[in-house]
């Protein structure tokens, strides 16, 4: 049986805009899943009721067996990390980290001693008395997480913890929360809209989408195997074109005309296509979509192309610098196309 | 008369000199209107009671209005200071109780009757408070009727509440909410996740309220509080109304030196009193400020 059960679970604002329809997800005892999706996609929705701040009108949630569906929060033993930390600012560093053990009515030594682990784990000795609006963004984070696994939660929700950092402390902490939450064990619930986030941190991702979830599996799989353009779109394959198929097998460029039923929609990445000067001499079966260079952006390790073919625009990478105006043809490898049945209904 | 006295509670500003002489009597030009007005019609009618107070029939200066004005009203100043920091306690913990209730209740109807109902005493002048109190706690008023009408006392039981305790009363119902407009408003401005997060670590409400909402918003309860002392302490009509005579309130006695024997100098020595019983107020909230102050 999995450890968070949540099955069917609808929720919908003022009785009428649906926010989250019909979802199901569990998750097994040790297993970090992340909710994957843009904004306005439900995910927070979700995150919220399995936290108890938002009750579903339909649906349940079950936490080792237990229904937690209509619990009031403190209720519920889940210890959940906000996007603004929301960390207590008239109290010190441990006041924040030994709140949940004092309402769970431990002696204060007990929760002095439980404070100074926390510390250590979290690198923050010898800031006990500090008030947390003398704090860092990197460190507040921290005692965030600590006032959160203090309590030693049976669930840890994460509603994007990360998006308030530069994106070097971000990375770090990644790593890190990563190594704590193997360390520890501990169920956790990320919600993100960031894929390499999601990659990183992640034993399962699920992709959502319009209050659904869309598609759930090991990073890897979601990453190569997306079921849907939607999901191939946002883990980052998001050059999208129509295709036929030829007479020979070959794929080639949908023309204006060709009827709906002969299409494939087509994704891939920018860095799995090449630009080439000649359009010949390529691996056979791979797709050849001649056009003109209209803007290259310089990003660092390359540049980026964004090249206009007969009938649609693509962007692709590349080492070498060529002017924009060249013609050039973007080779993408057969292996590196994602297809899907025409368009999306 | 009562007189109004200074409100403490108002943060005062300076603002940033303009650098230069060219621009500092524009600046003085610009407030002289508002200095002169505070001028003519508070500093100086301030000074000449104070002045009075001091004053003897022959012209030298004296304790003896003091001295009588104590002799005679003591017990009227006890009994002064002890309503009004009565009512102050009651009216801290009645804002308090609705304050939070609206920022944490979680029943949508009821927190928007609550807010709705809240309010009305803000728009009651005193006099209409008095009035409503005497109807309201008289011996055969509205109160005694419905605990006889619903079998919690006794009919010989009914006593009337027009002493002390009316005065309470008329003072919580017509203060507390102000001090619970400015509460809310404080505490509505708080970050939810941080009552959440409370929530989530496994606080109950009313937890949430001591541990997280008050010691953030402890500064406006206190502004609202001396505010509220401040003004109680200058009212006429309720004690008036409900509790004429000895022991009574000060301004009831203020009023009887001036209009009954016109005796001005010992009316100015009770204003004075009352107003070091203010400042002593003012002199809290002061101290609480600077204390915050130093702390961030």
């Amino acid at each position: 049986m999995p450890y968070l059960a949540i099955e069917n679970v609808s929720v919908s604002y003022d009785g009428r805009t649906r926010v989250l329809d019909g979802v199901s997800l569990c998750v097994e005892r040790g297993e970090m899943v992340a909710l994957l999706g843009s904004s306005g996609c439900g995910k927070t929705t979700l995150l919220r009721s399995i936290a108890g701040f938002v009750i579903p009108e339909d649906g349940t949630i079950r936490v080792a067996g237990e229904d937690l569906t209509r619990l009031p929060p403190e209720k519920r033993a889940t210890a959940m990390m906000f996007q603004s930390y929301a960390l207590w600012p008239h109290m010190t560093v441990a006041g924040n980290i030994g709140y949940g053990l004092k309402m769970r009515g431990w002696k204060s030594d007990a929760i002095a001693t439980r404070v100074g682990e926390m510390l250590k784990l979290l690198q923050l000795e010898g800031f006990t008395e500090r008030l947390v609006t003398q704090l860092s963004g990197g460190q507040r984070q921290r005692v965030a997480m600590g006032r959160a696994l203090a309590v030693d939660p049976h669930l840890l929700l994460l509603d994007e913890p990360m998006s308030n950092l530069d994106y070097k402390v971000r990375v770090e902490l990644r790593h890190e929360l990563r190594a704590l939450q193997r360390r520890i064990g501990i169920t956790a619930v990320y919600v993100t809209h960031d894929r390499e986030e999601a990659l990183t941190l992640a034993d399962r991702i699920a992709v959502m989408d319009a209050g659904r979830i869309v598609q759930i599996g090991a990073p890897e799989e979601i990453y190569h195997r997306p079921e849907s353009a939607f999901v191939a779109g946002f883990m980052g394959a998001d050059n999208a074109l129509d295709l036929v198929e030829t007479a020979g097998g070959a794929l080639a460029a949908a023309v204006a005309g060709t009827p709906e039923a002969a299409r494939l929609r087509a994704h891939f990445r920018s860095d799995a296509a090449k630009l080439a000067l000649q359009a010949s001499g390529h691996a056979a079966g791979a797709l050849l979509l001649p056009g003109i260079v209209a803007q290259s952006v310089y990003v660092g390790h390359g540049y980026r192309y964004r090249v206009r073919t007969d009938d649609a625009e693509v962007w692709v990478q590349a080492p070498e610098r060529v002017a924009e105006g060249t013609a050039a043809t973007v080779v993408v490898p057969r292996e590196a196309l994602l297809l899907f049945p025409a368009r999306n209904p | 008369m009562a007189r109004r006295l200074p409100s403490p509670g108002g943060e005062i500003t300076v603002a940033p000199t303009v650098n230069g002489s060219t621009g500092s009597w524009r600046a003085y030009a610009l407030v002289a209107p508002a200095l002169a007005v505070i001028a003519a019609f508070f500093v100086l009618p301030l000074i000449l009671s104070a002045v009075l107070a001091f004053r003897s029939k022959g012209g030298d200066f004296t304790f003896e209005h003091f001295a009588k004005a104590w002799d005679l009203y003591q017990t009227d100043l006890m009994f002064t200071v002890g309503i009004v920091a009565l009512s102050t306690f009651l009216i801290g913990v009645v804002a308090v109780a609705i304050a939070g209730y609206l920022t944490l209740g979680e029943n949508p109807r009821a927190v928007a009757i609550l807010r709705w109902l809240y309010r009305w005493p803000l728009f009651i002048p005193f006099i209409v408070t008095g009035q409503i109190m005497r109807t309201f706690l008289a011996k055969n008023g509205m109160l005694n009727h419905a605990l006889i009408g619903s079998g919690l006392i006794e009919p010989l039981a009914a006593q009337s509440l027009l002493d002390w305790r009316g005065i309470v009363v008329a003072f919580v119902w017509k203060q507390a909410p102000f001090v619970t407009l400015l509460l809310a408003g404080a505490m509505a401005s708080l970050e939810p996740q941080q009552i959440e997060a409370a929530r989530n670590l496994g606080a109950r409400r009313w937890r949430v309220l001591l541990d997280v909402i008050l010691p953030q918003v402890r500064g406006t309860l206190l502004v609202g509080l001396v505010l509220s002392f401040v003004t109680m302490l200058s009212v006429l009509s309720v004690p008036m109304m409900i509790n004429p005579n000895s022991p009574t309130m000060i301004t009831v006695d203020v009023a009887y030196r001036i209009s009954t024997l016109s005796d001005y100098a010992v009316a100015n020595a009770l204003c004075l009193m009352s107003l070091a019983v203010a400042a002593a107020g003012a002199w809290f909230y002061l101290q609480h400020a600077k204390r915050q102050t130093l702390q961030s």
